[in-house]
């Protein structure tokens, strides 16, 4: 039997790019689909039914027409807009990373709804929030989790010894932490220190939506940050472009507070 | 058994093929019906239309001071003395300028930025022409300064960050309003859309 010629799902939009006079090419990542790219058709038009409806970092419930090789969007809901995220230029820059990171992981047509669930946790986390820093960190490994790519944080990943507490290693590559006995010919490693490690298995038994406060020297954020930065990419196998604009920002208001 | 690909009839087809392929929003069936257009028109219409693109390409600048594309430096525009040099609207591509003109109620000078922030698709600040707004406000002629990027999430974007670099300036700072569109309907409208539609509400 054919399959129904329409079908109804929920999803974020991610991103869009003008195509034809006045559509758009839609990238959604859907709660039983995982990523789907499809046509708005007019939705550039002021008085589009769609308009508004397509904006990146929208969660929405939707209807698709099959086409023949992309599909149409026909009807569109909004069911949360993330107004508080989308009227601060800093909130923006985090949703963007959001976005760019469940892009880079999310698959086509392969239904990811642990991912799903966690973007939408992580945009509410960061909406309106100061406190920014431990949710996209928490997003981070736990988006490593949903996609089969959590990385080893209880034994080496050499030796399978317990780590204790302890300054290790830790390797993208080979999938965690390292203790300082392995020596494995591996040229990516990075210092682990006890702190950032504590830091990981916290984050790996919290959600972005419900972690404790916690005060963090910037050295502390800035090495957990940079571990899986490092990691991230070496799975993306690109650079995550939104991290540029918001340590940008971040450079920029750091600037103007001391000048 | 795959054969690879046929070789073609024409090079010098296959060449204006690839060449129109890489225009936006043309696909390879639209290239081929354009080139065989072009093969069926006169001689003079497909070399004029050549002539136009190497003359585009010869003749066309960014106006030194709205950085709009033009034939000369300043434009038409920034060379008007009628215009009023106080009100400056931002706008993001060349085409915007033309629809605020066909309005008839605007009579400020313009920037354009060639673009928005965008970092999913690797736009960055510095790649548009917002370093030469901020040089252009810095000299202080400008009294009011109109934000009219796009209501998008990268035009929202944009005019935050040109308001956050341009805070503590003695310079008013507008955009335009949001809300619904003449021929919209509430029914369809977005929840931002309608909360500043709600938010822009006029007495009658």
């Amino acid at each position: 039997m054919a399959p129904p010629r329409t079908y109804r799902c929920e999803a974020l939009t991610l991103k869009h790019i003008p195509i034809g006079e006045t559509d758009l090419l839609v990238t959604f990542f859907t709660r039983d689909q995982g990523k789907l790219r499809a046509v708005a058709k007019g939705a550039r038009r002021s008085n589009s039914k769609l308009v508004g409806h397509m904006e990146p970092l929208t969660q929405a419930a939707l209807s698709f027409a099959r086409g023949r090789t992309l599909d149409y969007v026909v009807q569109v809901q909004t069911i949360e807009s993330f107004g508080a995220l989308k009227g601060d230029l800093d909130s923006i820059s985090r949703g963007f990373y959001v976005a760019e990171l469940v892009d880079g992981f999310g698959s086509d047509n392969g239904a990811n709804e642990p991912l799903f669930n966690l973007a939408i946790e992580t945009l509410h986390a960061i909406s309106g929030d100061a406190e920014f820093e431990l949710p996209l960190r928490c997003f981070d490994l736990q988006l490593l989790g949903v996609s089969g790519l959590k990385p080893e944080l209880y034994r080496c990943v050499e030796c399978r010894q317990k780590l204790l507490p302890d300054r290790h290693r830790f390797s993208p590559g080979l999938g965690g932490a390292v203790c300082l006995d392995c020596r494995p010919p591996e040229a990516n490693i990075l210092p682990l220190s006890v702190q950032v490690l504590k830091l990981l298995r916290l984050l790996d038994r919290s959600r972005p939506g419900s972690l404790p406060a916690l005060r963090m020297s910037d050295n502390l954020i800035r090495d957990l940050r940079g571990l899986l930065e490092v990691t991230l990419e070496y799975w993306l196998d690109f650079q995550i472009r939104s991290n540029s604009f918001m340590e940008q920002l971040h450079r920029e208001s750091q600037s103007a507070v001391y000048t | 058994m795959n054969m690879g690909p046929l070789p073609a009839a024409s090079p010098s087809l296959a060449r204006l093929v690839q060449e129109l392929h890489k225009l936006p929003g043309i696909g390879p069936k639209s290239a081929q019906r354009l080139a065989y257009h072009l093969i069926r028109t006169s001689e003079d219409e497909a070399l004029a239309l050549a002539d136009a693109i190497a003359g585009v390409k010869r003749n066309i600048v960014f106006c030194q001071q709205c950085q709009n594309l033009t034939d000369s430096s300043p434009c038409s525009i920034c060379n008007e003395p009628r215009r009023n040099s106080g009100q400056l609207c931002v706008v993001e591509d060349p085409l915007d300028v033309l629809a605020i003109e066909r309005t008839h109620c605007y009579t400020g000078l313009y920037h354009v930025l060639h673009g928005v922030i965008s970092p999913l698709n690797g736009v960055r600040p510095d790649d548009l022409k917002l370093k030469e707004l901020f040089q252009r406000v810095g000299g202080g002629h400008v009294e009011e300064l109109v934000i009219a990027t796009n209501p998008t999430l990268e035009g929202e974007a944009t005019a935050m960050y040109i308001r956050r670099n341009l805070a503590g300036m003695d310079l008013k700072i507008t955009h335009l309003a949001r809300g619904l569109p003449v021929g919209g309907s509430l029914e369809y409208s977005d929840d931002q859309t309608l909360t500043r539609a709600f938010q822009g509400r006029q007495e009658l």
